[in-house]
């Protein structure tokens, strides 16, 4: 911990001295404390925030609904091997498909407004949930599930006793994907075409040239997919106590 | 003696993708009432598929399967089983785990955990009902799958090698316990195992099986008293028992 903090150090420190001592144009690299002031601009910031919470909706919104239906859908699959067996190609290959390549699609049928966005993020979420939860599922010991069996376990007390518990930590390691896709997806949808949104401000700076409000911005984003990422890993670490080696 | 188990003229044919797998071939097997059996027989001869159609987890093909006089139904309670992992929930203490048969029935009564308890007690593991089974040896996570096995009080105790991921060691104090544990509690004990000198320290009776498909091909009645212990190792008849037993194998590989 205190040698990434001493690394982050020495990098602010570079960003502040470099840009300058080597003469990179501003606009190019701006030093540190432009890019601070630019994030701190008393006129700009409240638009910061707005912009931010606007993205993060559509994040949240699309992390909720993508994950939901990613969960289900593993679960239903996992229980069903004849429908998987003919699905699970296609979700394989749909799985390797660039999928904010489609944002522009949805743009057009969806509007430019908050639907279009959550649609991207839904997709890009639902994706690593979807097949890791489903590895995970099929990956319970099959004297686990006897032993259920046995013991005369409904259907419903496999799922949700053993199968679903015993998942977790790959249910887990699809919602860090998840997560950091649900950023990618917000911000290359507003950057298709959006009214607000973080990506929407990023676009505006540089058409202005504005470099050090453009570095502002991609430290807010930076902070919150952090964050995001961060909230993750608790969640896992107080869910799953039994992981430990 | 009446008969708890009656295996008649069972057969069993797994059908896959690449053609039918002919596992077990006309075996007939009698348990009675509280006796300890054991079956031995090389990897791959069908042990697990007898073991898994007795638990009812595995329709059998051909012949009858009964256990106290009814055909066996998957799920009625009436059976244990351990593995040759522990298998234990690592989201769950010793305790629960401990419960779990009961407790995919009903919610376990004060009587259910004195019983847990008890089971915790008669294996040392007492202090251990508050850990997670990753706070356990190998050994100690084993005997809480005994424990487990045993809880709801099945009339069949079914352990398909379960001491196979053990060091000998663990393995000769595993098997004193399980004599004990078998001695106290009065199950009905069937133990699968690839080790010869287990199934003769452990059962009164040992059933030969020869490679697949598997069929019983002979029956020993083991003369040792019921308290066993690790002296009995060393005692000529037990070496004359094994030999006998590894005769079998030397035979069928040839
Ligand atoms: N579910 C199954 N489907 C197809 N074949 C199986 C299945 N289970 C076991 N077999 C086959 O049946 C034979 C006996 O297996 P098993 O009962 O596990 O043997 P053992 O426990 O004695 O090693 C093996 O050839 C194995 O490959
Ligand atoms: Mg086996």
């Amino acid at each position: 911990m205190v040698g990434a903090l001493a690394v982050l150090a020495v990098v602010l420190i570079l960003w502040q001295i470099l840009p300058g001592a080597l003469n990179v144009p501003r606009y190019v690299i701006p030093p540190l404390s432009e890019v601070l002031v630019a994030l701190t601009d008393p006129v700009a910031f409240p638009r910061y925030v707005q912009n931010a919470a606007a993205t993060m909706t559509e994040v949240g919104l699309g992390l909720l609904i993508g994950v939901v239906l990613g969960l289900a859908l593993a679960i239903t699959l996992t229980q069903l091997p004849r429908v998987y067996g003919i699905v699970f190609p296609y979700i394989v290959a749909i799985e390797s498909i660039p999928k904010v390549a489609i944002a522009p699609l949805f743009v057009i049928w969806f509007g430019f407004g908050l639907p279009s966005k959550v649609v991207v993020v839904v997709l890009l979420a639902f994706f690593p949930v979807l097949v890791n939860t489903i590895h995970g599922l099929r990956n319970v010991d099959r004297d686990l599930i006897n032993l259920f069996r046995v013991n005369g376990a409904s259907r419903m007390q496999i799922q949700v006793r053993l199968m679903i518990p015993a998942a977790m930590p790959q249910i887990f390691s699809g919602l860090e994907l998840a997560v950091a896709n649900a950023m990618i997806g917000a911000i290359v949808a507003e950057f298709v075409g959006a009214q607000q949104g973080l990506g929407v401000l990023i676009l505006q700076a540089q058409g202005r040239m504005e470099t050090p409000a453009v570095f502002a911005l991609l430290i807010i984003l930076s902070a919150l997919g952090i964050f995001l990422n961060l909230f993750v890993r608790l969640a896992r670490k107080w869910i799953i106590t039994w992981e430990r080696t | 003696m009446s008969a708890l188990v009656e295996l008649s003229g069972l057969e069993k044919t797994y059908a896959t993708r690449t053609g039918d797998v002919h596992a077990l071939s006309a075996v007939d097997l009698d348990i009675s009432k509280g006796e300890f059996v054991a079956i031995v027989g090389p990897s791959g001869c069908g042990k697990t598929t007898l073991l898994k159609i007795l638990a009812g987890l595995e329709d059998h093909t051909a012949g009858t399967a009964s256990i106290g006089g009814h055909p066996i139904r998957t799920g009625n309670g009436d059976v244990g089983m351990v593995f040759q992992k522990a298998t234990l929930l690592p989201w769950q203490d010793i305790a629960a785990n401990v419960l779990l048969p009961l407790s995919l029935r009903r919610r376990p009564t004060s009587q259910d955990r004195e019983k847990a308890a008890a089971l915790l007690r008669m294996t040392d593991l007492e202090g251990f009902a508050r850990k997670r089974p990753h706070e356990l040896s190998g050994g100690m996570q084993q005997r809480a799958a005994i424990c487990r096995a045993l809880v709801h009080k099945p009339s069949l105790l079914l352990m398909d090698e379960p001491f196979g991921a053990l060091d000998a060691m663990t393995r000769d104090s595993l098997n004193v316990e399980v004599n004990r544990i078998w001695r106290e509690t009065g199950t009905t004990a069937v133990l699968i195992t690839h080790s010869i000198s287990e199934a003769v320290f452990l059962a009164e009776r040992i059933f030969v099986m020869s490679a697949r498909p598997g069929r019983i091909v002979d029956e020993i009645t083991v003369p040792f008293d019921r308290e066993r212990s690790l002296d009995l190792l060393g005692d000529p008849e037990f070496a004359a028992l094994t030999s006998r037993i590894r005769t079998h194998f030397e035979v069928t590989h040839a």
